[in-house]
């Protein structure tokens, strides 16, 4: 068990492109950490720096207390799931869980007895003669999970976890993935472009953007207090509501506000998205557009004129140069 | 069913059976010719007869040249499959400037390096090294020539093994080695056991090079032997050449079937996409 700590890291492709920006980050053992941006901030290549796939141009990374920037993947301790699984297909179940102890040597029965035990901890035991051509997305996603622990690494990387399965199994597979970490207590560190995976899988979620990292923090604090703008924008499910005040920026979640007799923003009501046990209402107010969240069967009617207000602490500051928090 | 439709359907049945009796009638030749008392050139139901096998066999070169093709063959194949797997590996993950134009200039190369224009030369090559008369030079030669093309076909084989699974197996630790033989060549084994099927039937049917190379009649593999076949009266040897074809075509088709059940030209996906 160890944890992993990046020093002023720095990637940067053959054609100039600066992936991982000076990044420094610290993930405490057994936490489970999301790595979250839009596509092509950087988090993959973050994540394949320190395992080693990637050559790190600048910086340090260590894995415990061992500084493993130079070390080959193989030396690391790190084991890895890769989004398409990369399952061998020439290889049984238990042919693909056992792979990391038939490189290290290890003496055919003990390969048989580790992927027969990891197996059937994840409930792979019926399907270790099975090709991966026969597995369905959840089964091929757990023998890629279980080839991972087999490994019996310090450090657990999982690049897009969920992104290959279909919307239903992916709930269950995010249930079952933060029960088998805890099981494990190992470091992991996953990547993903949905906020919605991070927040609820994740004990910490660094969002990136550009190679670098816009905001560290837990679920909570990253979705009640973004750091700027962007993050702002990025996080939650209905977008956050930022509205320009003067030299400020207004930053609102759909979430918090409420109908009031006065308040914030007053507009009338133009759009109604049904979101299930609640409606996302859309405001024209002058310029802007104001989002705010009723439950269901409080819907206003198309046109009506709505005042919303917001519990001051949930309504956040922006300075509009920067785009930062200011309180 | 217009009269005009009838003779449409006759017309085409009868085109049919010609094209297929062009490609069928050498084959029951070969079938028929070897075990008839008087093998001749037509093709008949045949006089039942073992002595075209007896003389065959008793032929001084016949069966020399047989075991000579085998090992010519062999050679000229395991060559080709190892040097072109590794170099098409190679080329498929290294990225080099001009690579892709390189791979045509080899291509393009190869077709006049071994053919007739570089006879001389390769002779006169071969010479000053001593290799005149050696299977092993002339395997060498034969591999040299197939090895563009067998790098060619490999290289695409190769660019269609995910790169995910090369890293996933960095990761658990394995070297470049382990890579090699766990993962990539078993995935692209389609394309390895196409090759080695390819390069065995063009060494097998490859007559100039080794007539060239290879001056000594006991050291001649069989599609050169096959030139020889005459009797005295200089006609052609209608008593072994029918027998010594048959023997000839054996190897070929066993090779075909024994790969195509061991290693299959099949594949199975393993990537979630």
């Amino acid at each position: 068990m160890a944890g992993i700590t990046v020093e002023g890291l720095s990637t940067v492709y053959p054609n100039g492109v600066r992936a991982v920006d000076e990044l420094d980050l610290e993930i405490a053992d057994g936490e489970l950490f999301a790595l979250l941006g839009p596509s092509g901030c950087g988090k993959t290549t973050l994540l394949r720096t320190i395992a080693g796939l990637e050559a790190a141009t600048g910086g340090a990374v260590h894995i415990g207390s061992r500084d493993v920037t130079r070390f080959q993947p193989g030396d690391r301790r790190v084991a890895m799931v890769f989004q398409d699984y990369a399952l061998f297909p020439h290889m049984t179940v238990s042919e693909n869980i056992a792979y990391p102890l038939r490189v290290r040597g290890a003496a055919k029965s003990v390969q048989q007895e580790t992927a027969a035990r990891t197996a059937a901890g994840l409930s792979l035991g019926e399907l270790l003669d099975r090709r991966p051509g026969q597995l369905s997305g959840g089964q091929q996603q757990r023998a890629a999970l279980a080839r991972a622990v087999a490994a019996s690494a310090e450090v657990l990387l999982l690049d897009e976890p969920l992104s290959n399965l279909d919307a239903r199994l992916r709930l269950e597979a995010r249930t079952f993935l933060k029960k088998l970490q805890r099981e494990l207590a190992l470091t992991t560190v996953f990547v993903t472009h949905d906020q919605a995976e991070a927040l609820a899988l994740a004990d910490r979620i660094a969002v990136m953007d550009a190679g670098r990292i816009r905001q560290l923090g837990t679920p909570r604090e990253v979705f009640q207090r973004p750091a700027d703008t962007f993050v702002a924008n990025f996080i939650g499910s209905t977008p956050m509501n930022l509205v320009p005040r003067g030299a400020e920026i207004i930053g609102v979640r759909p979430e918090y506000l409420t109908p009031a007799a006065e308040g914030l923003f007053t507009g009338s009501v133009s759009i109604v998205e049904n979101l299930g046990v609640t409606s996302l209402v859309t405001l024209d107010c002058g310029d802007d557009q104001i989002g705010y969240v009723v439950p269901e069967d409080d819907e206003p009617a198309i046109g009506a004129t709505v005042t919303v207000d917001a519990p001051p602490a949930r309504v956040l500051r922006y300075d509009k140069e920067t785009g930062l928090l200011v309180r | 069913m217009s009269p005009l439709w009838i003779v449409r359907r006759i017309g085409f049945y009868v085109l049919v059976t010609l094209v297929l009796a062009f490609f069928a009638v050498p084959m029951l030749w070969l079938a028929s010719a070897p075990f008839d008392s008087k093998p001749g050139l037509g093709l008949r139901w045949p006089d039942w007869t073992f002595r075209n096998v007896v003389a065959t066999f008793e032929h001084p070169y016949a069966l020399t040249s047989l075991v000579n093709s085998l090992l010519l063959c062999v050679l000229a194949t395991v060559v080709t499959t190892v040097l072109a797997a590794l170099a098409a590996y190679a080329l498929s993950r290294v990225r080099i400037p001009g690579r892709d134009l390189l791979l045509y200039l080899l291509l393009l190369l190869s077709s006049v390096v071994t053919g007739t224009a570089a006879m001389v030369p390769i002779f006169v090559m071969m010479l000053q090294l001593g290799l005149i008369n050696s299977q092993f030079g002339t395997a060498l030669v034969i591999a040299g020539g197939m090895l563009p093309a067998a790098i060619f076909i490999l290289k695409d084989f190769m660019d269609a093994v995910p790169r995910s699974y090369e890293e996933s197996a960095r990761v658990f630790g394995a070297s470049p080695r382990q890579v090699l033989s766990h993962v990539v060549l078993p995935v692209a084994r389609p394309g390895v056991a196409t090759i080695f099927v390819w390069a065995f039937v063009n060494a097998w049917g490859n007559f100039l090079l080794p007539f060239l190379l290879l001056r000594d009649v006991g050291q001649q593999p069989a599609a050169v032997l096959l030139r020889t076949l005459y009797d005295e009266g200089g006609s052609a040897n209608l008593t072994v050449i029918p027998v010594f074809s048959l023997l000839y075509s054996i190897p070929v088709v066993v090779l075909y079937l024994f790969v195509n059940k061991r290693y299959g030209f099949r594949f199975h996906g393993g990537i979630k996409s």
